[in-house]
């Protein structure tokens, strides 16, 4: 029983804040509000995959939401001087797997602590999304097809669910079915013994690095196309709640460990408090005040992994 | 007897609950409240709302992008009767704004800008009040010499105040623009206007007569910067716009060197957009009643030594 709580406690919890916003929050069951929940929640979850593929390594990644911010601008510029959305796309896409590595090699080739590189990283991107916008947005009504990256929708569910659904799909096999998985999991629990043991750990870090910068260009690519703009720091909430997800991720399905399921069960439950409370109708800063809770309830279970992380070299 | 009480309670509390479901309901968004000026329209637009009876549901969208676009969403799918937006960007937004009209929800924002989803913005003219503030600092200092400027061309409404100031300062050739600041950052913009500024200060010392800012809460800042490099009023002229207590208490104030602001009515402007919605979404009157434009302009009023007082009270 207690492994069962232990395991499942957080998941629970989740579904009891469902139930309670299902019965006393206005419109919350909804097909089109519970639609608009998975929506909101794909950012988040995107960027919380990639976040869990660098912790799952034992490296901090705290560049990524300034990286994602940077990759945004490039879409913006790229559309805003009539290039065509696929390349505007690729470019995003490129910003952020390019931001990623150099996180990687950072760590792996220069030895500077995750926590240290991906600081420093973070301030170049945001530095150059600057110098690329002069501090004003991109805003444009661009390229219809471009735009339907986001709001574009398959059999009335919104495109963006289904991207995050696959890309949530694709690192969930990863992780837990494949020896790349194990590999970079070994690495992040005990990166001596891995070695020993034949594991390319280097390697695995300066791919949990990339990926992590590789999904912040993919969030990037929908929140432009979201948005229709791109602005400098444009991602920067995504910060802190990204890292909630995950933290909050880690407390359940495999408690102390960062696990993809539970990071998209993370972004979800971060996603019902932030509707729900609207339909509630808590006033604003109430949701502030809970994501504080929510970091601090979920440290608390996982601090040593993350402790881990911060100072490993 | 007590069963009585106690179902008399009942009945009351459930007519309580039935009036308070059949209220008008508004939802509010603030694009960032750490604003003063967001908040002043908001709290505005909340306190004319009860006091009509209305139920208010106010959102803080922290000055990020994908949050406000969420929050509206969230609003949609609450099925509030109403909406209002202060400061928001119907370019950026027009998606989500679309969607309000689609579910037939009235709009109205507050120094927005003009979007077709929205019933009105309502504003002050900018281009007026930049002709206000840029004139009015000329005159000071005789049409003649060196100034500094801190712009913010981020936000509409600050950037035509700017671009007024270059069309005066066109007309106007013996006054020159020796140093300009450029506020990038809206998170942590008083950090950016105090470095950028004290930058130009030191560099210009003793070689410039005036000092236009683009807003009050830069004013305030730069006024600051002036007084610790132990400048007396008089020394330089400081105008910028807004106003509020604090730019009054300042002009006021026989050490400051603010001289002169542009009082934008946010408290009036709250309250007026609550009046049109009650015309239109309650009273059933047409919008071209109010007003027939995109636009609901409210007047604004240069505030200096000469008629601080007023303002004061």
């Amino acid at each position: 029983m207690k492994q069962l709580v232990a395991k499942y406690g957080t998941a629970l919890s989740g579904l009891a804040l469902f139930v309670v916003f299902l019965l006393f929050a206005r419109n919350f069951a909804s097909p089109a509000n519970l639609l608009t929940v998975l929506k909101q929640a794909s950012f988040l979850a995107i960027f919380a995959c990639g976040f869990t593929f660098a912790l799952l390594t034992s490296e901090l990644d705290l560049s990524f939401a300034s990286i994602a911010s940077l990759a945004a601008v490039m879409v913006g510029w790229l559309l805003h001087s009539d290039t065509s959305w696929l390349i505007a796309v690729a470019a995003g896409l490129a910003v952020g797997t390019i931001g990623g590595l150099l996180n990687g090699l950072l760590v792996t080739a220069i030895k500077v602590p995750s926590l240290i590189a991906t600081l420093g990283t973070a301030s170049i991107a945001t530095g150059t999304a600057f110098m690329v916008t002069g501090g004003v947005a991109f805003v444009g009504r661009w390229d219809a097809s471009f735009l339907a990256l986001a709001r574009g929708k398959v059999l009335g569910i919104p495109f963006l669910i289904i991207i995050m659904f696959a890309i949530v799909a694709i690192s969930w096999f990863v992780t837990r079915l494949t020896p790349l998985g194990v590999h970079m999991q070994a690495t992040g629990e005990a990166e001596g013994a891995a070695h020993r043991a034949g594991i390319a750990t280097k390697r695995m870090k300066l791919l949990g690095l990339t990926l992590s910068g590789a999904a912040a260009g993919a969030a990037a690519v929908l929140l432009v196309a979201n948005l229709s703009s791109a602005a400098p720091q444009m991602a920067g909430d995504f910060l802190l709640n990204a890292i909630a997800a995950v933290l909050l991720g880690m407390t359940m399905f495999d408690p102390g460990r960062p696990n993809i399921a539970g990071s998209f069960v993370g972004a979800l439950i971060l996603a019902i408090l932030a509707n729900g409370l609207v339909l509630f109708g808590a006033p604003y800063y109430l949701q502030d005040i809970m994501l504080g809770v929510i970091v601090i309830g979920s440290v608390g279970v996982s601090a040593s992994v993350l402790k881990k992380a911060a100072f490993s070299v | 007897m007590k069963k009585t009480l106690i179902g008399l309670a009942a009945a009351a509390a459930l007519l309580a609950h039935s009036a308070a479901a059949n209220a008008f309901e508004i939802g509010v968004v603030a694009f960032q409240m750490s604003s003063e000026t967001h908040a002043r329209v908001a709290n505005a637009v909340e306190a004319a709302a009860k006091e009509k009876g209305w139920d208010v549901t106010v959102l803080n969208s922290n000055g990020t992008l994908p949050t406000h676009a969420e929050q509206i969403e969230n609003l949609v799918q609450r099925g509030v009767d109403g909406i209002i937006l202060a400061m928001s960007k119907p370019v950026e937004f027009d998606a989500q704004m679309a969607a309000v009209k689609e579910a037939g929800i009235p709009l109205i924002t507050v120094m927005s800008g003009a979007s077709p989803h929205a019933l009105m913005d309502v504003q002050v003219n900018e281009y007026a009040v930049g002709a206000s503030a840029a004139l009015y600092l000329l005159g000071q200092i005789g049409y003649q010499g060196p100034i500094l400027t801190q712009r913010f061309e981020s936000n509409v409404g600050t950037r035509v105040r700017g671009k007024m100031l270059d069309v005066v300062l066109s007309e106007n050739t013996g006054v020159e623009v020796v140093g300009t600041h450029s506020m990038a950052r809206t998170k942590s913009w008083r950090e950016d206007v105090r470095s950028g500024m004290s930058a130009l200060i030191l560099q210009n010392a003793g070689n410039f007569k005036g000092i236009w800012a683009s807003f009050d809460g830069q004013a305030f800042i730069i006024d600051d910067l002036l007084k610790e490099q132990g400048m007396n009023k008089g020394d330089v002229v400081l105008v910028s716009i807004d106003g509020g207590a604090e730019t009054y208490r300042r002009i006021k104030d026989p050490d400051s060197m603010l001289m002169a602001t542009v009082a934008i009515p946010f408290e009036k402007m709250g309250a007026a957009a609550v009046d049109a919605m009650q015309k239109i979404a309650i009273d059933g009157a047409d919008k071209a009643s109010i007003t027939s434009g995109p636009y609901l302009f409210m007047d604004a009023e240069l505030v200096d030594a000469a008629n601080v007082d007023k303002y004061l009270d």
